[in-house]
């Protein structure tokens, strides 16, 4: 079987989506549909279906889709996700952290081609992990060899120029948190910096509130990350998050050898378990 | 008044020594990893070896920043037996030039004049960097894909309110420079061995790009539509942070803490965002705007409605920043066109493929 066209793939997930919407269990199909501008689509809810019928399928579908399911974390129905391999991980990220059950989601994976999004030239699942149905024929899983190439560099540079740097970045941060609501692993019910209350995290935005938020955020995240870059992607001041992350994958690949996060939802995250037979050599 | 191009720098060297100059300039960031350099432009304070750039698109953020920090201490205070004290902590009395902001940026400053000033209350902190600031506006040379301000009732040649206005003259390297007030003569004055010739010179007009079509009494429509089914749909792709309202010109809310070392410590004021949980939480845990489409309701009402109610003027002035930079790609332009052709009392709200692409509402 050939690769399926842009058309035609569009055409397949909306009869998907009109099928699932017409079984009755499912109450929504989150996909993307157009705005005023060629060069951009949304995320887009599909309640009927002649609203399937506005779901495209095309270059411009960047925006994840998966994080959506946590808005309703007890839905009467199902919500259908049209998925990604990234936002396929998202997924198995969200179930293995035990913040959605499989069972209230329906998954319409679309093996994906890549998108007009820097990230995506570094996909190594363009397949989707995890569906209850596939539109496409799955696609060879690629590795990317430059995955650590920046952070190698990055670590050749002297501490105070890397503090330099990251300093730079935060001052332009604006604190909009667009970072964490965009990104599988911030999944909590309650950020710990919405707690303000508790005042773990102050709200100004200068410099030391919002490198106290970067770090936090980045550490919580840890080894969840599933690398699909939404961090990046939203961030309206082009601050380098994944960097962060990737710095901890990288240290994480290094300790305790080839690590992905969000591939199944049975993975036990490699910070998040332990082994009887762990040689524990800094004890 | 005409100024060359060539004489730009000069211009604002002098204005430099009797007034701290803000212009729209490059700011970058060097990136030696990814052997690239970031690129951002904002307001930034005049250096000799900025790359200001008067013309092109406006600045990711606005100038509000210059008037309303982002942080803004209020007070400080120390709790010491004899040794305590209270003292407030007003602005310094330092003369600023805010050069080159666009109409836009403009008439969002008189929205927050009308905020911090008026309605019986006179915002002390905002009122003294108000009263020290200059403003030269500039009018488009050319617009954004998202720029709609003249769709708004705005006009991006001209900015009412700015101490001086200056357009690009057409078909020349020069601007056209007059004062609208007394601060921008008295400003203009210093400039004038700068003067060019100014024979039979136009001024540019520039139109906006995006033209939306928006009913003239939306703010009254909308405040009889507060349970009408358009939210469920138009807020279920936003993902609640505050971008919007971050680079939005015209967004005031501000939040008030404390920040305490040991027996010391000072209160201050940080911009707030109605987009966030913690805007309307109450301190027993009850929130009246519980989910992002209470939040976005909320934000789109006061832009377009209760600001109106208010002050009797729409709060967007379509600059177009927050249809820019929202990582949704959420689009107020769209939602002012599909709520103007809407049926107020309609009961069900089903996205067109017309409206949803925003070709026709």
């Amino acid at each position: 079987m050939t690769e399926l066209t842009q058309a035609r793939t569009e055409e397949r997930i909306r009869e998907e989506a009109k099928k699932a919407l017409a079984s009755g269990e499912v109450r929504a199909v989150v996909g993307w549909c157009a705005t005023r501008f060629d060069d951009r689509t949304r995320p887009f809810f599909a309640e009927t279906a002649e609203e399937c019928d506005l779901l495209v399928w095309n270059p411009y579908c960047i925006n994840g889709t998966a994080k959506f399911a946590l808005d309703d974390r007890y839905p009467d129905q199902k919500l259908a996700l049209i998925l990604r391999g990234c936002d396929s991980r998202a997924v198995n990220r969200m179930l293995r952290d035990k913040q959605l059950k499989r069972e209230n989601l329906y998954l319409i994976g679309v093996v994906c081609d890549g998108k007009e999004n820097p990230i995506c030239e570094e996909c190594q699942h363009k397949t989707p992990l995890v569906y209850d149905v596939l539109i496409g024929e799955p696609a060879k899983e690629q590795i990317y060899p430059e995955r650590f190439r920046k952070i190698e560099e990055f670590e050749k540079l002297s501490p105070d120029e890397r503090y330099a740097y990251w300093a730079a970045q935060y001052d332009k941060c604006i604190h909009c948190y667009a970072c964490r609501n965009a990104c599988p692993a911030c999944n909590c019910i309650e950020c710990y910096a919405d707690q303000y209350r508790v005042g773990w995290q102050g709200k100004a935005a200068d410099r030391e509130q919002n490198q106290i938020y970067g770090l936090t955020r980045a550490f919580h995240v840890g080894d969840r990350c599933i690398e699909c870059g939404e961090c990046e992607r939203v961030c309206p001041m082009h601050l380098p998050i994944m960097r962060q992350t990737r710095k901890m994958l990288k240290d994480i690949n290094e300790l305790f050898g080839s690590y992905e996060g969000g591939l199944s939802e049975e993975e036990t995250p490699a910070l998040g378990g332990f082994r009887l037979d762990d040689p524990d050599e800094f004890m | 008044m005409i100024i060359s191009k060539l004489n730009l720098n000069k211009a604002l060297q002098i204005l430099n020594e009797s007034a701290q100059v803000f212009v729209p300039a490059f700011e970058v960031i060097e990136d030696r990893a990814a052997k690239k350099s970031i690129r951002e432009k904002k307001f930034l304070p005049y250096r000799e070896d900025l790359e200001v750039e008067l013309e092109g698109p406006n600045t990711v953020k606005p100038p509000k920043d210059i008037l309303f920090p982002n942080v803004e201490k209020l007070y400080q205070y120390k709790a010491a037996g004899e040794d305590s004290y209270i003292r407030e902590t007003l602005p310094e009395e330092t003369p600023k030039i805010l050069f080159g902001i666009r109409p836009c940026d403009m008439r969002s400053i008189k929205s927050m004049d009308k905020v911090f000033f008026t309605k019986n209350y006179v915002d002390s902190y905002y009122a003294r960097r108000r009263e020290y600031v200059t403003i030269v506006a500039i009018g488009c040379t050319e617009t954004d894909r998202t720029c709609f301000c003249d769709s708004m009732g705005i006009d991006p040649n001209t900015a009412p309110g700015a101490d001086v206005m200056m357009n690009r003259i057409e078909g020349e390297e020069a601007y056209l420079l007059h004062a609208q007030t007394e601060k921008g003569e008295a400003l203009l004055k210093n400039l004038e061995s700068l003067e060019g010739p100014s024979e039979n010179v136009k001024a540019i007009r520039t139109d906006c790009t995006l033209k939306i079509r928006k009913i003239p009494d939306l703010d009254r429509k909308l405040a009889e539509m507060f349970e009408h089914p358009i939210w469920d749909k138009v807020t279920k792709g936003c993902i609640g942070c505050g971008t919007c309202t971050f680079v939005c010109p015209t967004c005031y809310c501000f939040d008030i803490d404390n920040e305490n070392y040991g027996t010391e410590g000072c209160k201050y004021r940080c911009w707030d965002s109605c987009m966030f949980s913690d805007y309307t939480r109450m301190a027993g845990g009850a929130n009246p705007r519980p989910t992002k489409k209470e939040r976005l309701r909320n934000r789109y009402m006061h832009k377009l409605s209760y600001f109106n109610e208010r002050y009797g003027e729409t709060l967007c002035v379509g600059c177009g920043r927050c249809i820019a930079n929202c990582p949704s790609h959420l689009d107020i332009s769209e939602f002012i066109e599909k709520s103007s052709a809407v049926d107020p009392k309609a009961e069900v709200y089903t996205e067109s493929i017309r409206a949803a692409q925003g070709k026709e509402a």
